[in-house]
Parts: structure tokens; sequence; C-alpha cells
């Protein structure tokens, strides 16, 4: 029973070869008004359809006026969003939604004349309002029937949101939302990552068509809204729809290539956001600082598998209310000169200093490296004699990955 | 996960104890903990000024990892309430306690002298510290470091703990344990300071599946609007102009939820002119929340944490003060005296409308308290902290001042002598609920309805409504907040991270074997039950769970909520039916047995 319209054009979203996505939202405009990436649309899209993004979704206003970014072979397939909400209504130039309303602002014939390779309209479930649930499902099966008739894909964003949804059955109600959804006729659905693999994986299940996993807020860096798509994928996912980590990110071409690269080319997250492998020191951004320690408490968990502050290879000075400075290696080499024994010595390849303990004085330890550090970053470990050494973590610091707030940061080694 | 350290202050004996696994696994730590350990020592009717109530500091099983923003909570039966009272701190000392070696201190007694109890890596001693009496929270807490050492993490109490002033916090690194009363506790067993040093390592059940469920806490939070902006910009105040909009913003004690001076004392208004540091004030923090600022005063200037939302609304709109810098060091003044913000800016603004409807006539007034005027707050606040005049009726509270005057306990904002926080109930009925049964009186981080009634956070609800569903809101929040406070994490990770991220930290961190995460939220459901079982021991029951004549009988004036009363009565009975408590509150004899708790208490 196939409907060779839908497949048609359901290919130029998900591409047939392997079955993936890359779909950037831009219809923010419609539910947020103008907010950050999209006070000039035109401009950011642009940028946008440069990272070649396989479809963009936009309202149906701006996909009449913008209409000239979709012709061409190359360009990206046009998704019409056919319904509006107040359900994400910004506070700043009114109040919350009070219960939240939907209506339809397209219809499918309407979005075909646009050029629509497809249409996309929310499901909520999570509200306890009985007659808001049953348009809810009313205005599903309507669009379903529609793009049925005309071979239009129809993808529904399938989203647990309202008072009844629980920190405890949130991923469960994903999954519910998928299900019903499909059951209305859905061909792909677009919605939020449940958090972890499993979970997830066990909603695409029982969804049964390809499922499209969206962004939500901006993430703070490229590597985490990266790792969900990742994940995402691990879990069966076909790919994303991103909005604002798209538009908002600095560079929105590059962010859809780098996302492309995990969707369509399989590369890694790491291999895709810092591919530099040789050697690395350790930059502070002191101002950034806000004392949270959270760097010396992975460190000791990395290093020791137990976490204390005073078994960390990175020193935080904090005194309120406005001193914090984080003092990590700084490969000036004084305790590889003050160790007598070549305990330490620069790590051949990676050049951080490495420890050997078979090389070591014992049973006390002379300690000599302790006192040479003229920042006290190396310590003292009493229970095995040695000295905490930064290694650098091998080229992959976690105190630089745990640090909330870019005070520490890698660079290349340059001129050793 | 299971010592407790025991001290005895009056006979100096300290002890420690190994609790059985089976409470563990059915209260997790923090608050379930703590809860149960009061439940099981104090005995009912005990003042809670006197040496056998007890004091407990406990931790939960983040607590000294690497989970986000870890907090601790102080438990005792409250001077302000007379119920149980669970608070939480910030700072670094809950981490430290864990890295000496205990998951919670249990004090009891009273030491003969001004005291302070040192916890060092497993040593247990309590020093004499008079010449600690009398001093400010910041100066007592940076001469317990300068005489015992570096490495120190130090709880202390400010002057007003010291005189037992039930609105009295423990302080340390500039954060508190705010509500209840809790510094006045310590002041009533000559406890100036809590110091706790150590440096033994914390460890995980299952590290790579911990790291991992971690790095998805904090991934999550870093895709959250709330968490990785508002609240790291505009700290906690990032709200205000929102529930300012939504007629919620406690103005002039109450009388109305709209404030004229709103703009001026917004999160986007401080960010602008006045803070100059974000600060993680816990350990672990990946939100900061916390601003640092100076405040100019008399010549001077002083450093400020703060102010945030609730100090804001507090000694800010609630008293009609719209000066920034006025509020800023109002909450400096409480902060070194030792009081709590809340209840110091309730407590103002009921002095304020008490001279606005003349109860105050004849009476010698150190200033005119009028609404608006933010020297006359500073002036009355720094009375409250030291005690001094008019000051040492007003450090008693709401509750008492209002006793004094017959008549204005119709607007005297407060439940169960705890005062009301930033969120007018009649302008969102969940709040009005969780003010009503929360088990230390009124207050705002029991069951934060407020954001989904107010601001909107996950699709929001009808502020107004008061149906069975509402109910079922504030349930669901007062569940997975006991879960985060006996984990024991900050209740703003709840804005970023959903249980389920919790559950997985907390499962691979402990390894029990909890099902699900509703299975967790269950162990909430538990621990709040158990809690109103305290609260029943000591007499109370619907007839308590009430709110002031204001929010239940005058109608609010003006916004959104406009003409609206709080609907208690009928959110009571659905309350106590899905709670499995009778109709007057009373957990029923099945509910404590099917739940979990009949067998550990």
């Amino acid at each position: 029973m196939t409907n060779i319209g839908k497949e048609i054009r359901l290919s130029r979203i998900i591409d047939p070869e392997d079955g993936k996505a890359v779909v950037v939202a831009a219809d923010h405009g419609f539910m947020l008004g103008p907010i950050k990436g999209v006070v000039n649309l035109e401009e950011t899209l642009i940028k946008v359809v440069e990272g070649k993004p396989d479809a963009v979704l936009l309202s149906p206003g701006q996909a009449r006026r913008l209409n000239h970014l979709f012709r061409g072979k190359k360009a990206p397939a046009l998704l019409v969003r056919a319904d509006w909400t107040n359900a994400f209504r910004d506070k700043t130039y009114t109040l919350p939604a009070r219960s939240i309303k939907r209506v339809a602002v397209a219809n499918a014939k309407g979005a075909l004349s646009l050029g629509a390779s497809g249409i996309v309209t929310y499901y909520f479930i999570g509200h306890s309002e009985d007659e808001t649930e049953a348009y809810n499902f009313q205005l599903t099966s309507i669009f379903s029937r529609e793009c049925e008739k005309l071979g239009l894909p129809f993808i529904v964003e399938a989203l647990p949101f309202g008072e009844r949804v629980t920190g405890a059955n949130y991923a469960q109600l994903i999954s519910v939302a998928m299900r019903i959804a499909v059951e209305a006729g859905a061909d792909a659905i677009k919605t939020a990552y449940t958090g972890d693999v499993d979970s997830f994986r066990r909603a695409v299940r029982s969804a049964g068509v390809p499922v499209l996993v969206l962004g939500g807020a901006k993430a703070r860096t490229l590597r985490d809204a990266l790792e969900v798509v990742e994940e995402a994928l691990t879990a069966g996912g076909s790919g994303v729809v991103f909005g604002r980590q798209v538009v908002q990110a600095d560079d929105p071409k590059t962010f859809v290539s780098s996302v492309r690269m995990v969707v369509h080319e399989g590369k890694s997250v790491r291999d895709v956001i810092s591919p530099y492998r040789g050697p690395i020191r350790l930059l502070v951004r002191a101002k950034n600082c806000v004392g949270c320690r959270e760097c010396q408490l992975a460190c000791s968990f990395f290093h020791e598998g137990e976490i204390s502050l005073k078994k960390s290879r990175i020193r935080v000075d904090v005194e309120l209310p406005e001193k914090f400075m984080p003092f990590p290696c700084t490969l000036c080499g004084k305790c590889v000169e003050a160790c007598p024994t070549q305990a330490l010595t620069f790590n051949p390849e990676l050049k951080y200093v490495e420890f050997t303990a078979e090389r070591c004085i014992g049973p006390k330890g002379c300690r000599k490296c302790v006192d040479a550090c003229p920042f006290k970053v190396v310590g003292w470990n009493d229970d095995v004699k040695n000295p905490f050494i930064c290694d650098m973590c091998k080229g992959n610091p976690k105190c630089v990955e745990y640090c909330p707030t870019d005070a520490l940061l890698t660079a290349p080694l340059k001129g050793v | 996960m299971n010592r407790i350290l025991t001290v005895d202050l009056t006979q100096e004996k300290f002890n420690t104890q190994s609790l059985d696994e089976r409470v563990v696994y059915r209260l997790l730590g923090g608050k379930g903990l703590a809860t149960w350990i009061l439940y099981q020592m104090v005995k009912p009717d005990v003042n809670p000024l006197d040496p056998e109530n007890v004091l407990a500091l406990a931790t939960g099983p983040l607590n000294g990892t690497i989970a986000p923003c870890q907090k601790l909570c102080i438990a005792s039966k409250s001077p302000a309430t007379g119920t149980i009272n669970d608070s939480y701190m910030g700072g670094w000392i809950g981490g430290e306690l864990k890295f000496s070696g205990y998951d919670a201190v249990v004090i009891t007694g009273r030491a003969e002298h001004p005291s302070m109890l040192v916890v060092d890596d497993g040593n247990v001693s309590v020093k004499r510290c008079e010449r600690l009496w009398g001093m400010n929270t910041s100066a007592a807490e940076r001469k317990v470091i300068e005489e015992l050492g570096e490495g120190f993490k130090v709880a202390v109490i400010g002057p007003a703990g010291e005189r037992m002033s039930p609105i009295a916090p423990v302080f340390s690194n500039l954060r508190s344990a705010g509500r209840g009363g809790l510094g006045a506790v310590m002041g009533s067993k000559n406890l100036k300071a809590i110091a706790v040093r150590g440096f033994r390592g914390v460890k995980v059940h299952d590290e790579s599946m911990f790291e991992r469920m971690v790095w998805i806490a904090l991934r999550t939070l870093r895709m959250n609007e709330v968490t990785v902006r508002s609240l790291p910009i505009y700290g906690t105040d990032n709200i205000l102009l929102t529930i300012n909009e939504t007629g919620a913003l406690p103005t002039r004690n109450f009388q109305t939820g709209r404030f004229e001076g709103a703009e001026m004392i917004s999160g986007e208004s401080y960010r602008s002119e006045l803070w100059l540091k974000d600060f993680s004030c816990c350990l672990g923090c990946n939100i900061r929340c916390s601003k640092i600022m100076k405040a100019k005063r008399g010549g001077g200037e002083v450093y400020v944490d703060g102010p945030d939302y609730e100090t804001i609304f507090s000694l800010g709109s609630n008293c009609g003060v719209s000066d920034k810098e006025a509020i800023a060091y109002a909450n400096y003044l409480c902060d070194e005296y030792g009081i709590d913000t809340i209840s110091v800016g309730v407590i103002i603004a009921f002095y304020m409308e008490l001279y606005e409807k003349g109860y105050l006539k004849g009476e010698d007034l150190p200033v005119k308290p009028i609404f608006g005027d933010g020297e006359a707050m500073v002036k009355l606040a720094e009375l409250i902290g030291k005690g001094e005049g008019v000051g040492k009726t007003l450090q008693m509270g709401v509750k008492r001042l209002a006793e004094k005057y017959p008549g204005s306990e119709k607007f005297a904002m407060h439940v169960k002598g705890l005062e009301m926080p930033g969120y007018e109930p009649r302008a969102a009925q969940g709040m009005g609920l969780c003010y009503a049964v929360s088990e230390r009186g009124a207050c705002h981080l029991r069951a934060y309805t407020a954001g989904v009634e107010l601001c909107g956070y996950g699709g929001g609800a009808d502020p107004l409504s008061h149906d069975r569903a509402k109910v079922q809101l504030a349930i669901d929040r007062q569940d997975e907040k006991a879960v985060v406070d006996s984990s024991v994490l900050c209740f703003f990770t709840l804005f970023g991270l959903k249980l389920k991220e919790v559950y997985q930290m907390v499962v691979s961190a402990t390894g029990f074997e909890y099902k699900d995460p509703d299975e967790l939220k269950k162990l909430g459901a538990r621990i709040i039950t158990l809690s109103r079982l305290f609260n029943v021991r000591e007499g109370f029951s619907r007839k308590d769970d009430t709110l002031p004549y204001r929010c239940l009988e005058e109608p609010l004036p003006e916004g959104p909520a406009r003409g609206q009363v709080v609907h208690l009565d009928e959110m009571l009975d659905e309350y106590y039916e899905l709670r499995g408590w009778d109709h007057e509150g009373i957990p029923e004899k099945e509910t404590v047995s099917k739940i979990g708790l009949k067998d550990i208490i």
C-alpha cells in the first residue's frame, strides 16, 4: 500500500542512500517572534543552506517569502509548519499560556502549492484538558487524511507537554506520543531525545517510522548537540531537526556541516570537534572561573577512581568574594629538573610530564618535585607515597571537559 | 553510605554508627535520612530550643562526587514552627563531610560553654570558642579557618542565632540553610560553628556508568534554556518580571501582586548595573545562579552575595522598595547578623502595614515604617539583626508579632509560623496548596508549582485552576523535590534535569536497584509521609494546613488573578486523598505500610 507521491517526496527529506536526514527548523518566528538568529531570517538561511541540510522547516509565510532558497537541484527540500501553538509563548511580551491551544494555519494543499516536500504539525500529550486533547487528535487525523490524498509526507512533532508530565514519566510519554502520532498517520516523527540510548531505542522501535530528534534550547557547546545526534542515531533514529542549535550558532554553515558529518558520514563527535591529536597545553581564563571545583573533582575521579579535592592534579584558589583562579600544570618542567631519579620525564610523543613509579625514590619519597612546582600544582599522595603529576589526561583533559565556563581550555603545544 | 557521627554536646561524647542498609535504601540520604533520624530521636513535645532537640546534618549519595550542584541537608525541629524543618545549604561543607568519612552528623545536648564542633578527617572534638561568640558570620568563619588551619569548611551562626531568634539560619561560605531557625537550634546548643575537613576519597558503585550518567546530566543542564542562560545570567531574579506580569509578585505585605517598581529590581537591571561576578556557591555547581556585587552605603561599600529573587521580593517589592542597593545592603546585614532574608522582609512588611493601619499608635518608633522607604527597611533589618530596640520583638517572627496586635493576624503572612515566600498564592493556586501542606510551613521549595503555573515551564498550567490535576501537579513536584533533597542536589537542577537523570546518577552511585525513576518518585512520597508523621505526632493536622486570612478571604485586587482567593479546602480534600491520608490529614495506617514505612519506623 505504497503512496508513490509520499515516497518520492520523503526521499528528498530523508536520503534514501543512508536513510538519514539533517533538517533545519527555522519556524521560530512563528511561535516566539524574532529571537536571536532569526531576526534576519534570510541572511541566516543563506548560511544554513551553504551547510547543505536535507530540508528546511518554515512557516507558510516565510516559505512564500523565501521561496528562492528552495529552487534548483542542489537546494534543500522545503517543509512547511502547518499549525500554530501558544505553548512556547515568549514571556517577554505576554503571559505564559494558561492552557495549550493549537490552530491549523495551512492545509496540505496549500503547502504543496508552496513547493513543500512535507508538512510538520505538533502532537502534545500530557495536559489535563479533555477538549484540548481531543482537538489535538482531530487536527492530526485531518492533516493525515489530506496528506494521504495528495501524496505529501506528514511529519508529526510528538512531545510530552503539560502539567501531567513528570520527571518520572517523561521518557515513557515520548514513546506514547510518538506511537499515537503514528497511529494517526504520521510518516515520520520529530521528537525530543529521551536523554539516553536505551529508552530512545525502545521509543524508536515502537514508533516504526523514521524518527528525527529535535535540538531544543541552544546548547552551550557544539559537542553537546552532536552527542545527542550521535546517541539518537545509535538508538536507531534517522537524524535531526535542529532549530536554535543551528540558527543561533555563531557559524550556522559549519554547524550544519558538522551535523552532516555525524549523520551522513558516520564520523564520531570527537573527530568532528577536535581532530587534533598532538601535544597540548592548558590555558586559563581566570575571569571565567566561578569556583565550582568541578575540575578538581573530575581530575581525582578519573585518575584515582575516587573523588577528593585533595587528590587532584589541578589546584583552584577560591577566595571570596572575588578571587577565583585555577592553577593547572604549565609544563614548565621544574619538577622534571628537580627529580633526582628521572622518575619524571616528558612524554616523547605528547610532551606531558610522565611519572614512572618504579624510578621514584621510595618508600617516603624525596618530594623534590612537590617543592619545585612554582604553582603548588604537584601534590603528594600519602597513600602510595607518589606525587600527583598532571598527565594532561594524555591529550583529552578532564578538567577542561568538565569546566562549565571555559575557564580552562586546551591549545596545541607549539615549539617543543 | 551509612556512617553516622553522633555527638552529645552535654557529655562531649562521640559515637559512630552504621545504619541499617534497608533504611538507606528506602530513604536514600539527605532529607530522607534526616527525617528518619528526627522521627526516631526527637521525642514528642520537646521544646526545639531544649538540649533534647536534635540537629542533623545529612549528605546524600551524590555529595562529594562529580555530580552537579551539591548541597547539604540540615534538619531539626523548628523553633519557628514546631514542625520538622529541613533546610539546604550550598557552599562546600556537604562534600567535605563526605571527604572526612561521614555521611551524617547528629548533634544533641548543649555544650557548657560557647563551642565549636571540629570534624578533622575522622577525628572529632569539641573546642571552646568564647572569643567567637558575638561575631558576625563572615568574621567567625574566617576566624575558625585561621585557627584550625587550611582546608576546613565551616558552618556558623551569627549573633541572631546565639540569641536563639527563630529566624536565624546556619551560614557557610556566603550561603545559608535559611529557613525555620536552624541557627537558633545551634545557638541553643551553645554551638557557634561546625568545622569539617577531610582527606579521604569518595567512591561510587559503578565508576564508568556513573561517569556516563553524570555527563548526561551535565549535558542536559547545558541544553536547557533555564539552566544554561536564564539562571547563569540573571540569577534566580530572572523570573521577577514574569512573576510581576502574572500578578504574583507579593507587594506591600501581599496587599497586591503587582509592583510598580518591578523593572528597577529585575534580574536584568541588577545584571546591567550592579552584579560583578557569577559565582558557583555549591560544590560542582554548573549553573552559577549566585551573583556577587558591591553595595555602597554610608560612605563605604560591602560585598554581597546576591540578592536573589526571594530576597528581592521580601526586602524589595514586599516592602514597596525599588532601591537595588538598599535591598542588597539589607541582604548583607541579614547575612552578617545571621538572619533569614525572606522572614526579615516579610516581618518588616508586616510592621509597615501595622503602621499603615494604625496599630502602632503611641509606640516609640525608631523610624517611620512606611512602605517604599528603603532607608527605613534597612534600619529595621539592622535592628532585627542586632536584636535591639524594636528588633527584639520583630526578630521573633510575624506570627508572634501578630499576637501582640489583635486583629492583625488577618494580614500576618505566615503558615505555621514560617513567613511566606515570594509567590502570591491567590495568583497561583498550586503554590497556595504547597504553602499549606509543606512540612515546615510556608515554603516555596517543597513543591514548586510556580514554575509551571507562572513561568510556563514544560507547557504550563492554568495558575487559577484548583482541580485534581493541579493537586496532582503539586504532589508530583513535591515527590520529585524530596528525591533531589535526599540526593542531595540543588533544586535548580530540576529546571534542566528530569527525575530520570537524577535516577541514573543515584543508581550508578549507590548500586541500589531501583527499578525505574518512578520507584524513586515513590521514595519521595514515602519521605513526605514520614515527615507528615513527625508533624502529626506533634499535634499538627488539617486545622494547621491553612493560609493567612488575606489569601483565603481577601480577593486579589489586580492583575490576571484579580478577584481570586485561594480555594484551599477543595485542594486539601484532593491532596489528602491522593496521598492516602485521612480527611484530617493524618496518614492512614494502610498507607504507612503500603508505601514501605511501617517496618522502618
